[in-house]
């Protein structure tokens, strides 16, 4: 079956995610700074100004217990992860770790880095609003930003330029819009690429050279637009929660004993990520990325409207169903995560009165494959019924 | 184990047309029930140590009550949390249709919710008159293992898992031990021996607490009449009873003639039943197919 | 001819109760018995069955001392216990009685895990314990050998004879237990399940042990000691050897019995 090459592209963005850091050191070696980041609401964009490849620090999916010492019990398994490999030195090859004030559980995995992981002077934590759909949130960002920048500047010693951050602001753009092209082959009934397939490739960009990225990026959507699908999809089955980044769960969704397609995610490891863009050619760089960053699909950890209390995130959600046509919806919650948790007692209704049927599966480090692969499986068949 | 005698005491398999069975390896235990065209023959409920080995132990042991083997039965459907490893079995289905088509199939038409409460995880599932499952909810972690610790806490206060529940209705005042977290209930019952409350107290703030977490699920879910309760732990009055009360919701009375530990493994005897059924009427159906091998 | 005092200990743990019966230095009998409900009776029925080989009657035993979660519940006319010691006091007392050398013990227990630190004269320095969320390690570990259908020792023996390490939930015994028994559907080696119960444990003690610096020669006690197991991963994770005291559910009777003014 001719496939142009398409297989090989995806192999080495999974080989990537599998080996996160020979990847880094790589470009350390090639004289890159890298900056971590824990969460995604940190302005890459300014970083990559400045020549610094920003990483994000995700899951090692390890069960270990010592970091109960360090942060609570009942903070996700996230956090929990995020610690240890801060404590285990897995990461002290950054220049940097960055993250923006998001949620309670990240600020103390990033506290551990910052007072026992020996990042204490290579740390910078941005302040960031929670309400951001309020006036005062632009301004805030902006300020915020700019503190930020001269951090930065002075930290790598290096002016940034207005032109250094339009020169970011179109590399990162330009990853979005490939990244949307990518997951449109997904609308399809019989796709070139799988959800899976996907959800890896776009683990892989918040771990690369966005350049670079791009550049691979490119060439695979190129090839696959000269694919043939790979089998009609069975049942649709999109995907809603935090941070995801445990591909064996997706690989999942499509080995069950039924056809499944995993045809959208919603977390902050796939569409969250990129389904915007920040307004180039604007005088005020930093307004401009602080208004693309409001028009992202919102975490829930910061999607509140004052006052009506809407959920911003809703609207995508209805928007993506409509465009996605999934049958089902699984939301993938995060164990202890209060805002997923709250937010998904506001969207079952909603997708009740769409009628679309939902489940709910609990994240943790592992992953119970039984319980999910039950839970899926009797899913599809409660949407299908079950056929002889 | 406790074992209920059925029907058709007296299998004639030479007659029968559709020889069915269904097993359900369930983390705790592993049952299984023998459909003779249709009607219960025959039933079993085995400890479950490795998923395979039980599933053998569960079907021999009902097989045993017969006058017929194996390889007499024509379709089997493997369900529970070990279905995989059921190796006997030609299909598969998770308990949630199965518990749906089970209890229709008992309690009739009229059902809407079905409260599975097993050994190792509790389910709500929502079905419509025909048993077809529509939706469902299952436990999360924290309110995992509810049906093993009751057995658990038995062999703590020495008594017989079957005699707790009404141990439990004794008590109309005990003191309150955690319903959200197993761990710190555990503990809260160690400071209740502490506390010098007496043994049925105990009992009941333990059933209490289990049958609050359970409520939990099911009211999170919603409960729709009418609501039947099936799985090994709806053999405790103690846990039904104040989970009705609780939910403010009664269940349709239990049936004497079946453990509900079983519906599940009825439910896919049934499946098995109507796959077997359709294979042989579309074979038949084939047209001018030749004869020959 | 022994002219010591005979000395009984009865330590009243959330699973067991263990009594043991002493003259002077010496060991004539001990018992274990499951706690269950009905503590009195167990710890009767211990310290009976502890006498019952030793020829000596109930009459000649001087002091009883107490100790466990339970110490209080025992004090009671037809026991005659003389006095209660905190279970960390027994253990520190036991474990230096039984080796001079040990600075730190390690109690890994039904219910409660905790450590103990002294110095080359048995004064206590440090006493640590584990957070809610760490409870029932010992009897997480029954459920599972029952769930397994093993024995306690078989489980433990089967453990070291894994070859994959699985991975389990952490957060608390119950999650541990949910992925224990999905490993267990999955058709898992039964081995490797049992060296993930085990890991799970070595895990949360090792995770205590961080809130105290180990010494040099740790001994470890209670129940779950006898695994072997459990005692042959611990050094993995707390980086320092340890060794297991014979009789390790005894230790902290022991310890009761002869604390204050029986033999050192």
């Amino acid at each position: 079956m001719m496939n142009n090459g398409s297989e090989t592209i995806i192999e080495r963005f999974r080989s990537i995610t599998e080996n996160t850091h020979e990847y880094a050191k790589s470009l350390q070696g090639k004289g890159k700074m890298l900056a971590g980041y824990m969460c995604t609401h940190v302005p890459e964009e300014i970083l990559y100004a400045a020549g610094i490849i920003p990483v994000r620090v995700l899951s090692s999916h390890v069960s270990q217990a010592m970091t109960r010492s360090y942060i609570h019990e009942t903070y996700c398994s996230f956090s929990h992860d995020c610690a240890y490999q801060g404590l285990q030195h897995n990461y002290d090859y950054l220049d940097l770790i960055v993250t923006s004030s998001s949620c309670i559980h990240m600020a103390e995995a990033f506290n551990v880095w910052v007072r026992f992981a020996g990042f204490q002077h290579k740390s910078y934590l941005m302040s960031f609003p929670h309400i951001i759909h309020s006036k005062p949130a632009s301004g805030f960002m902006k300020e915020s930003f700019e503190e930020f920048r001269q951090f930065i500047e002075k930290f790598s010693k290096k002016t940034i330029t207005d032109d250094d951050i339009e020169r970011a602001i179109k590399v990162y753009n330009h990853t979005r819009r490939l990244l949307q092209q990518l997951w449109e082959f997904l609308r399809r009934d019989n796709s070139p690429i799988t959800g899976p397939e996907v959800a890896t490739v776009t683990l892989a960009s918040q771990l690369m050279d966005k350049e670079e990225y791009n550049q691979m990026l490119e060439q695979l959507i190129q090839r696959l637009e000269n694919n043939p699908g790979k089998a009609p999809s069975g049942v649709r089955l999109m995907v809603t929660g935090g941070a995801c980044d445990d591909l064996r769960i997706f690989d999942l969704v499509e080995n069950l004993n039924y056809r499944a397609s995993l045809i959208f995610i919603d977390s902050c490891t796939a569409a969250r990520y990129f389904w915007f863009e920040v307004p180039e050619d604007r005088s005020d760089k930093l307004e401009a990325i602080a208004e693309g960053y409001i028009s992202r699909i919102p975490c829930p950890s910061k999607d509140t409207v004052p006052g009506t209390g809407e959920k911003k995130r809703f609207r995508f959600i209805q928007q993506f169903i409509q465009d996605f046509k999934p049958d089902g919806i699984v939301f993938l919650c995060q164990r202890f995560c209060s805002p997923q948790s709250m937010d998904i007692v506001a969207l079952k209704p909603i997708l009740d009165k769409l009628g679309i049927p939902w489940t709910e599966l609990e994240l943790d480090t592992t992953v119970p494959v039984t319980l999910f692969g039950t839970q899926l499986e009797a899913f599809v068949e409660t949407i299908t019924g079950v056929a002889p | 184990m406790s074992e209920h005698t059925l029907i058709n005491e007296h299998p004639d398999f030479a007659k029968a047309q559709v020889i069915v069975a269904g097993v359900d390896v369930g983390a705790v235990s592993s049952k299984s029930v023998i459909l003779l065209d249709g009607q219960p023959c025959a039933v079993s409920q085995v400890k479950t140590r490795m998923p395979e080995e039980s599933a053998s132990r569960a079907i021999n042991e009902a097989l045993a009550k017969t006058n017929f083997k194996l390889e007499n039965i024509h379709y089997i459907v493997g369900t529970g949390c070990g279905r995989t490893q059921v190796p006997f079995a030609h299909r598969t289905i998770t308990e949630i249709p199965c518990d749906a088509a089970g209890a229709v199939h008992i309690w009739g038409p009229s059902v809407r919710t079905v409260l599975d409460i097993g050994g190792q995880s509790c389910r709500v599932i929502h079905c419509t008159g025909k048993g077809r499952a529509t939706a469902f909810l299952w436990n999360d972690k924290c309110a995992a293992g509810i049906g093993r610790s009751m057995e658990v806490f038995a062999n703590l206060v020495k008594k017989e898992v079957t005699e707790m529940g009404n141990i439990a209705l004794q008590s109309d005042k005990f003191p309150k031990l955690s319903d959200f977290c197993s761990v710190y209930a555990q503990s809260e019952f160690f400071d209740l021996i502490r506390s010098k409350a007496s043994k049925e107290q105990a009992i009941a703030a333990y059933h209490y607490a289990m049958a609050k977490r359970i409520a939990t699920l099911a009211a999170r879910s919603g409960v729709k009449q009418d609501f039947v309760i099936i799985g090994g732990l709806a053999r405790n009055p103690g846990i039904t009873d104040w989970v009705e009360k609780i939910l403010e919701v009664r269940r349709l009375a239990p049936k004497p003639e079946w453990d509900p530990a079983l519906i599940t493994a009825l439910g896919a005897a049934l499946f098995a039943d109507t796959f077997y059924r359709r294979q042989q009427s579309d074979v038949s159906k084939k047209p001018e197919e030749s004869q020959c091998a | 001819m022994n002219i010591g005092k005979i000395l009984a200990g009865i330590d009243a743990g959330h699973v067991a109760t263990k009594a043991v019966i002493m003259r002077g230095r010496e060991l004539l009998g001990y018992c274990t018995v499951p706690t269950g409900f009905d503590v009195v009776d167990a710890a009767q029925a211990a310290l009976n069955s502890a006498l019952k080989n030793t020829g000596i009657s109930g009459n000649e035993l001087g002091r009883i001392v107490a100790t466990g979660i339970f110490k209080e519940i025992i004090k009671v006319p037809s026991l005659n216990v003389t006095k209660t010691v905190p279970e960390y006091v027994a253990d520190a007392t036991g474990a230096f009685f039984l080796n001079k050398n040990s600075r730190t013990v390690i109690d890994i227990g039904g219910n409660i895990h905790k450590a103990v630190s002294y110095d080359q004269d048995g004064t206590l320095l440090d006493v640590i314990q584990n957070d809610k969320c760490a409870d029932g390690l010992g009897i997480f570990y029954t459920n599972m050998a029952n769930a397994l259908g093993l024995s306690e020792e078989e489980m433990s023996e089967l453990a070291l004879k894994s070859t994959k390490n699985l991975s389990i939930a952490i957060q608390c015994s119950l999650s541990a237990e949910s992925d224990a028994i999905d490993l267990m559907c999955q058709g898992a080696d039964i081995a490797d399940v049992a060296g993930a119960v085990s890991r799970f444990i070595v895990e949360r003690v090792a995770d205590m042990c961080t809130y105290m610096p180990l010494t040099k020669d740790i001994v470890v006690i209670g129940g779950l000691a006898k695994s072997r197991a459990i005692v042959n991963h611990l050094p993995d994770l707390t980086k320092k050897e340890v060794s297991v005291l014979k009789l390790p559910e005894y230790v902290g009777a022991i310890g009761a019995a002869i604390s204050d003014g029986g033999e050192k």
